[in-house]
This record gives structure tokens, sequence and C-alpha cells, in this order.
């Protein structure tokens, strides 16, 4: 493979024939080559999936590169900037593969299933410390039904399922991921305040969440 | 079933769809203390991914020079994986070559 700048490998996808085809070649095999490290934590190698997904993940990056060259404004190596598109791709098509609707929907269901008793505590605490407790999350939860707009409620709704990922959140609320953040960090940022006037602090709220 | 019954039905219905789950509740709560007023959006993050990796690899303090893209990661699940994924390829290709 030809080692390039990044000023060469802009002026070979730019450039035509034969230099284009020789840098778009090295550009897959950059790809292909990186890829597997970015999957590893998701995808055995010899999972059936994993070969068409380099692929395909391959492909649709050579063609996003091409489309943005313009925007790479240099602050890093090229090869760098392409993995990082490459990484957001190859993602974006693991989560909607694992987090179709159906499977939220199942999980959503699940959810509502309360936990078996007897699990949680080691100690029974006495009546007046679960009280207490009941008393504060019961103040959280109004809290919570008072400050959260509908469109908050449904976000922490979505996002309280284990390890959903922002980006099939956004898509079931027809929205997109910056948008869900944005959402999430106002709904964080108005509850802070709140709970800071109340003079209650979300660790001791925690604390009796965990001996409920 | 009566009118009456099943507008109750459909009402309790509606109510446990909106409560919130213990598990919504608290995951809320355990990034509380660390967000604040000042944000950088995912799409920002994105933007500048690749240089703060490039810092890291480097050895330079790439948290103390983009602060409010590592509040960012530790803000966001989505975000954070790309961050992890993207170090991975680099450590690795970086370590082959
Ligand atoms: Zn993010």
């Amino acid at each position: 493979m030809t080692t390039r700048t990044n000023e060469t490998w802009l002026s070979d996808l730019r450039g035509n024939g034969a230099t284009r085809e020789a840098a778009l070649t090295d550009l897959r095999e950059v790809v292909e080559h990186g890829l597997p490290y970015a999957l590893s934590r998701w995808l055995s190698p010899n999972d059936p999936l994993f070969a068409p997904l380099i692929e395909e993940v391959t492909q649709e990056t050579l063609l996003r590169v091409l489309d943005q060259l313009d925007t790479f404004e240099g602050r890093s190596m090229f090869t760098t900037w392409v993995h990082k598109i490459a990484v957001r791709i190859a993602l974006t098509e693991l989560r909607r593969k694992r987090w179709q609707d159906s499977s939220l929907d199942e999980m959503l269901d699940n959810e509502e299933t309360p936990a078996p008793a007897g699990l949680m505590a080691d100690r029974s605490p006495t009546p007046e410390e679960s009280a207490v407790r009941a008393d504060m999350l019961e103040r959280v939860r109004r809290i919570l039904n008072e400050e959260l707009t509908p469109k908050q409620r449904e976000a922490l709704v979505l996002l309280g399922i284990q390890d959903v990922p922002l980006e099939e959140a956004a898509k079931r609320m027809k929205t997109n991921r910056n948008a869900l953040y944005k959402l999430l960090h106002d709904a964080r940022l108005r509850l802070k305040r709140r709970l800071l006037n109340e003079g209650i602090s979300a660790q001791e709220v925690l604390a009796a969440f965990e001996q409920k | 079933m009566n009118i009456k019954e099943i507008i109750q039905n459909i009402r309790n219905r509606l109510q446990k769809k909106e409560e919130l789950s213990d598990e919504a509740i608290q995951g809320f709560l355990r990034v509380l203390d660390k967000v604040r007023v000042e944000e950088t959006s995912c799409k920002e993050v994105f933007a500048q991914l690749d240089e703060f990796v490039e810092k890291e690899i480097h050895g330079q303090d790439a948290s103390r020079l983009m602060p409010l893209l590592r509040e960012h990661l530790d803000l966001c699940s989505d975000c954070c994986e790309e961050y992890e994924a993207l170090m991975s390829v680099l450590e690795e290709t970086a370590r082959k070559s």
C-alpha cells in the first residue's frame, strides 16, 4: 500500500483514472482492516453476520467518505477520520439489528413485571427507615411528574430499559439522537435544579432505591 | 362489561404505561451529579472525535484540552461506545503496523 499524507489522500481521491482507483483500493483495505476491532465487543469474527457486515459497512463508508471529502478539515489523520465514519456506520447498523421495534416492545412489556420479592434487601429496614425512604421516593416521583414534559417522560421510559441505545430510542420517538440528547440534557438540568431547591441529593434518593 | 368499566380499563392501561419504572428513575438520577449547564451535542462530539482520540493516543491530556467532549462521553452511552470503538481501532492498527 502507498503511504500517503492527508494531502495526497485528498488529491488522489479527487483525481481520476488509475490514481483514484489505487487510492480507493487502499482506502478499502484501511477500513476492512480496522473494522473488526471496532466490532469486537459486539460480534465475534465467527458469527455468520460478521463478514457480510464488514462488507456492507466498508462499502457504505467509502461512499460516505467520497461524498463528504470536502468536510474533512485536517484536524486528524485522514485515516482516523475515515475510521470514525466507519465506526459510526457500523454501530448504527448493529444497534438497528439488535433493537428492532419488536424487541423494544417486548422489553417494555417485560419492564412491567415486578422483581421477585426477597431478592433485594439483605437486612429488613425498621418501619421508620422504610417510611422515610418511601416518603422520599414518593416525593421524587411527584417532582418528576411536575417537572418533566410528556416528551421527556417518554424518553425516560424508553431509556430506562437496560442498555437501549439513544439512537434507537430516538428513532422510536421519531426524532434524532442529537435532539434526544438535548431533550434529556434539559430534563436533567431541570431536575437537578429542582432537587437542589428541595434540598434532596440524587445520591440520597439512589440509596433509598437500593434499600427499598 | 359496561361502558364505564371499559373506560376505566383503558384509563388504567394508559396510567400503567405512564408510570416510570424504578430503573428509569435510577438511571436518570445516577448521572445527575455530572450534568452541567454547558454542554455539547452528539453532532459536535462526532465532529471532534477523531481529533480527541488522536490526542489520547499521543499521550496528550485530551480530557483537559477538550473538557466538554469528555463530559458528553460520560453522559451519553452512544457517543461513548463510538469513542471506545474508535480507540480500539487506532490502538490495534497502530500495534500491527
Ligand atoms: Zn452523544
